[in-house]
């Protein structure tokens, strides 16, 4: 079967600057796929690439087996960008006629309105939509075509937390249709929730890739950490649930698995310690981690 | 193709400002300067009103068809035509389009200029006008597609001055402000280069039951091509750059 997308040693160059670092990748259609990572990750150059927008430096990217361009014109992409905004003195309902008219084999139009949850604003001004309205109508521009492969830039960024659920519940249902749907994000929590696979991409490469449970296990590691109090360092690697060891000055950082047993054989080893901390990873810590643990392989 | 014509013209139909200061800019002039308009017999007023009259619409159609083209500038900025790029309608097709709307401008200012010309005996059968619409209609498609092509390039902030330039420019050359027999030797062999002279040409000749030679119009259409690839170049180089 073709791939949806798949991009080979794909390197993108902003002057002096390697966004898009040598990615290799590829999406079997039906596949709802997370890009995780963290801002200025090379998230949305990947996502521009994949549209035809911007052009890689070195690679080839596919789209159901032809080039983006092609992909595009047939109409089986549709995209919601980060930085898209609207045109004023139109209507929303008039946006989606728009779109429908484009596509080749559109959604109909009361389907559209009410997967965006936009019926009820059918009739405002795009101009005078809130942010998340906005988001919504953006979404609607999308997937009015009926693409075969969606693909969503932070399609949640201007939403609140209520408008957010509904959004993902929308999408996942979009998705049951056997639709490709690939979208950036820089929570964990929304690839893990909503994507069969997650990618996590750091630096502008692909550090990790896999179901939603790997990536939360690969950065669920707490740190725990202590002055040495004069104590050394001899043996604190074979303390249980040490992963790894760091030392800064008189400080020591230990990489747990499980915290728990580390910190209880601290206390019992009766070794010397002070202002001891225990710190979950961040999503940049974890990425930081997993980072490491790639190049270390 | 025709869908998005309808929603461009949709939003003109909305917002229309820019159409009136297009219509007023050229009916302020006729009226303030069209009366203390004098030759040294009355067939001769007739025959300077008549000219004055053709300029000053084309004025109108040029100032309006250009501005509306330089305006998808802000839909660049706001990200719109990028959004456009990523779904099947093909470049060209935006291009194209967007001239036809914006050169849709031109018909209200060159039609009441007339009505007004008509109104102070300016010599003119109604079949006239409505070849004379028809014509500066068709002669500014030209500055409509340049009008694009700036709007494509420059921000909105940059545009402004870069349209007053360009719009400057074309309004001399057409002899607007000076009629182009009163300009030196060289530069009436330049002008007559000129879309914009052309196409007043186009408009006065109407009047003179006339029509434009050949070569006027192949001017236009020449100018026409010259623009609408910088704007098709414009529209590929920017939209997706944002």
């Amino acid at each position: 079967m073709t791939d949806a997308l798949k991009l080979t040693g794909v390197t993108k160059d902003f002057g002096s600057v390697r966004a898009v670092d040598g990615i290799d990748l590829s999406i079997a259609p039906g596949e709802t796929v997370a890009l995780l990572g963290p801002n200025g990750a090379g998230k949305s150059t990947t996502i521009n690439m994949l549209l035809g927008l911007i052009e890689p430096t070195a690679g080839t990217v596919e789209v159901f087996g032809t080039n983006p361009h092609k992909a595009v014109r047939a109409g089986r992409i549709g995209a919601m960008l980060q930085d898209a905004g609207f045109v004023p003195n139109a209507t929303v309902r008039e946006l989606v006629e728009l779109a429908r008219a484009i596509y080749p084999k559109p959604l109909p139009t009361g389907q559209i309105l009410q997967t965006a949850d936009l019926t009820d604003i059918a009739g405002r001004r795009l101009d005078k939509l809130s942010g998340g309205q906005a988001q919504r109508a953006r979404f609607a521009f999308a997937l009015a075509g009926n693409p075969d492969l969606l693909v969503l830039d932070e399609p949640t960024s201007a939403m609140d937390v209520a408008s957010r659920q509904a959004f993902w519940a929308t999408m996942r249902s979009y998705a049951e249709g056997g639709r490709t749907v690939l979208f950036a994000t820089h929570y964990l929590a929304e690839a893990d929730d909503f994507a069969d696979r997650v990618i996590v991409v750091s630096g502008g490469r692909i550090i990790a890739d896999g179901t939603g449970a790997d990536i939360k296990k690969a950065v669920s590691g707490r740190t725990v950490s202590f002055d040495l109090e004069g104590a050394g360092t001899v043996g604190l690697d074979r303390l249980p649930g040490v992963t790894a060891v760091d030392i800064r000055g008189d400080r020591a950082l230990l990489r747990c698995d499980d915290s728990d047993a580390t910190v209880r054989a601290l206390v019992t080893s009766g070794r010397a310690f002070g202002n001891l901390e225990v710190a979950g990873a961040g999503l940049e810590e974890a990425f930081l981690a997993l980072t490491s643990a790639t190049s270390e392989v | 193709m025709l869908a998005y014509l309808k929603f461009e013209l949709r939003r003109m139909y909305r917002e229309p400002r820019l159409i009136i200061l297009t219509v007023a800019m050229p009916v302020i002039l006729f009226l303030a300067l069209g009366g203390s308009i004098k030759g040294d017999t009355p067939e001769k007023t007739k025959e300077i009103l008549a000219y004055l009259m053709v300029a000053w619409a084309a004025y109108g159609a040029l100032l309006g068809t250009f501005s509306s083209g330089v305006g998808v500038s802000h839909e660049r900025s706001a990200g719109w035509l990028r959004q456009l790029r990523i779904t099947p309608l093909p470049p060209a097709t935006v291009v194209i389009t967007k001239a036809i709307a914006c050169s849709l401008v031109a018909i209200p200012a060159v039609l009441v200029v007339s009505v007004i010309g008509m109104a102070r005996n300016v010599d003119f059968s109604v079949g006239q006008l409505a070849l004379l619409v028809l014509l500066m209609w068709l002669g500014s498609v030209p500055f409509a597609l340049v009008g694009l092509a700036v709007g494509f390039v420059l921000p909105p902030n940059l545009a402004q001055p870069a349209s007053f330039l360009v719009s400057f420019g074309l309004a001399f050359a057409g002899g607007i402000f000076i009629q182009s027999d009163d300009m030196p030797k060289t530069m009436q062999q330049i002008v007559e280069w000129s879309p914009s002279y052309r196409f007043t040409q186009a408009g006065y000749a109407v009047l003179q039951h006339d029509t434009q030679s050949g070569t006027g119009w192949a001017i236009i259409a020449g100018w026409a091509l010259v623009f609408a690839a910088l704007a098709a170049l414009a529209y590929r180089r920017s939209a997706a750059a944002k």
